[in-house]
């Protein structure tokens, strides 16, 4: 078994991960090492071939391998270690940490801080109960993703697309660029879980319908997909029988949304938020077990990958700063709770006087709305869910909020003239 | 006689997504409402009378760590011009090494603009045991 002792260790080689680890190695932290369980650095981005990263971050159109692929020349021209094939089996709350790979075998980091940069997961058939059999041909829209775009496998030839977030809208896209039938996109909301250029972009510019307040009742076929049965619903989600058709197809796609991965987070006893499903996080991404920071779609499920990139860079130069003896002493925690018309906010916490920007997701689409943090008023023209609310507090709008131990962050109706 | 219509545009410069209503009148522009701001009205007039699109896709490529390689346009492309372009890649196949940002096709059908490589890909090693399976 190898044991080793370092500074800080970045668990998952994504666009989160790497930023961390840039940044650190950045202010002056020597021995990071990043462990990443897929053959290549860059998490997702890799497969992401469409493109619209880096616009906000690099002022840039690029797609996904080119944005990734800047922060793995960086990690490589810094001579930042990395660990490919590698699995972490464990954290614990002591910043333990044991993995597993085919070079080193068993391996067991003794960090001073971590930084959590796991990402997310697919919501699977499982999660969501649909009646009928378990025919192949049901995937989710990364592992189409996956397939198409990286190993070059064609997964069907007729499409039904259930839920419409920004990959299985993409996707939509790619299946017809490929020569398949997308049949339709089945959406249980009023209005579409992804972005309104993707709608525009990926489905009308091909003439793919866009079934809303619809869902899958029934899948059909024994072997492989043969149909499924789509019925509108009501007010409840519940589906209207009377309404139910049947749609030939043989490939079945899943965009129903991502969940946070914090298995690992659990083991090390970190305080998860159910709203999120990613750890609680302070101003400098700290979680609740002192020295292991997170960010990325590990904490909360992102809609930008620039974003992703600075929530790594923050919580990499916080453990920088952690390892250094330089963040700040916690002064008085204030909780951020979810209120109206909020789904959730990150960070929950904050600790000092210095400027924080909080993302704040929507529960339903509204506009001309004011978004209320405590006693401080923002306006916004418009808040919807599939696009993250971001608030930057100053040190100057920090100073007029009132200091109670518990903050309401909610969005609301602005008042008429 | 007259040849008046009436298409809605969902503008998507930003995420406020306002719905236009336009009338064109004997092939013209004649009225956009529904728009919040002017950014909104460039870009519609330019979404109804030359539609661009960013082009992008993958194409086959030999002795690599994988069997395809993402590419892309230099330049966004008229929009009726992608399933084309899209059919004038399907049978290109390229040999590894490969270099992020090398010119895959020159001016494929006469758009002005070229396909490139959007990533590294070196030539797999002997032996070499890849997850992805490349078959070329």
């Amino acid at each position: 078994m190898v044991k080793r002792e370092i500074d800080i260790a970045v668990i998952g080689g994504g666009a989160a991960g790497l930023a961390a680890a840039i940044k650190a190695k950045e202010k002056g932290i020597e021995n990071i090492v990043i462990l990443e369980r897929n053959e290549e650095l860059g998490g997702i981005l890799p497969q992401c071939i469409h493109t619209g990263f880096g616009l906000s971050y690099f002022k840039e159109n690029l797609n996904g391998p080119e944005y990734i692929s800047r922060f793995i020349k960086k990690v490589e021209d810094l001579q930042i270690e990395y660990k490919l094939n590698t699995m972490v089996l464990e954290i614990t709350a002591g910043k333990k940490i044991t993995a597993v790979n085919s070079i080193d075998g068993l391996l067991e980091l003794q960090a001073k801080a971590i930084v959590l940069a796991m990402g997310c997961r697919e919501r699977t058939r499982g999660a969501l109960g649909i009646a009928g059999t378990r025919p192949a041909g049901i995937l989710t829209a990364g592992t189409a993703q996956r397939l198409m775009d990286i190993e070059g496998y064609m997964p069907g030839a007729k499409v039904v697309i259930l839920g419409s977030g920004d990959i299985g809208l993409i996707m939509a896209r790619r299946f017809v660029m490929e020569g398949a039938k997308v049949e339709a996109v089945v959406e249980i909301l009023p209005y579409a879980s992804g972005l309104s250029r993707n709608v525009v972009q990926c489905l009308e510019d091909f003439n793919i319908p866009l079934l809303f307040e619809h869902t899958i009742t029934t899948i059909h076929g024994t072997d492989r997909l043969e149909a499924v049965t789509v019925a509108k619903v009501d007010a409840d989600w519940k589906p209207i029988q009377e309404t139910e058709r049947t749609i030939t197809c043989d490939t079945l796609i899943l965009s129903v949304g991502l969940i946070p991965e914090n298995e690992l987070s659990q083991s090390a006893g970190i305080v998860l938020d159910s709203a999120t499903g990613g750890p609680i996080v302070n101003e400098y991404m700290e979680t609740s077990v002192p020295g292991i920071f997170g960010c990325g779609n590990v904490v909360h499920v992102y809609d930008l990958v620039d974003h992703v990139t600075q929530a790594g860079e923050l919580a990499g130069e916080s453990a920088a700063r952690y390892v250094l003896n330089e963040l700040p002493p916690l002064r008085k925690k204030l909780a951020l709770k979810a209120g109206d018309n909020v789904k959730s906010v990150v960070p929950q916490i904050i600790s000092s006087e210095e400027p924080v920007t909080l993302h704040l997701r929507a529960k339903k689409p509204m506009r001309n709305v004011k978004v209320k943090v405590g006693n401080l008023i923002i306006p916004k023209r418009v808040v919807r869910p599939p696009e993250m609310v971001v608030v930057n507090l100053t040190e100057r709008t920090l100073e007029k909020l009132k200091k109670e131990d518990e903050l309401e962050v909610s969005i609301g109706e602005e008042a008429g003239p | 006689m007259k040849k008046k219509e009436v298409r809605v545009v969902t503008c998507i410069i930003c995420p406020v997504g306002c719905r236009a209503r336009v009338t064109i009148e004997n092939g013209k522009i004649s009225k956009i409402e529904g728009l919040e701001c002017p950014r909104g009205e460039e870009y519609v007039t330019g979404e109804l009378e030359a539609p661009v699109r960013d082009f992008f896709t993958t194409i086959r490529i030999k002795g690599a760590m994988t069997p395809i390689l993402p590419v892309r346009s230099t330049q966004p492309i008229p929009k009726d011009k992608i399933m084309d372009c899209i059919l004038e890649l399907a049978s290109i196949v390229v040999d590894a090494p490969i270099k992020a940002g090398d010119i895959i096709v020159k001016n494929p059908l006469g758009l002005g603009v070229n396909v490139i490589a959007t990533r590294d890909m070196d030539q797999a090693k002997k032996g070499e045991n890849s997850a992805y399976l490349a078959k070329s």
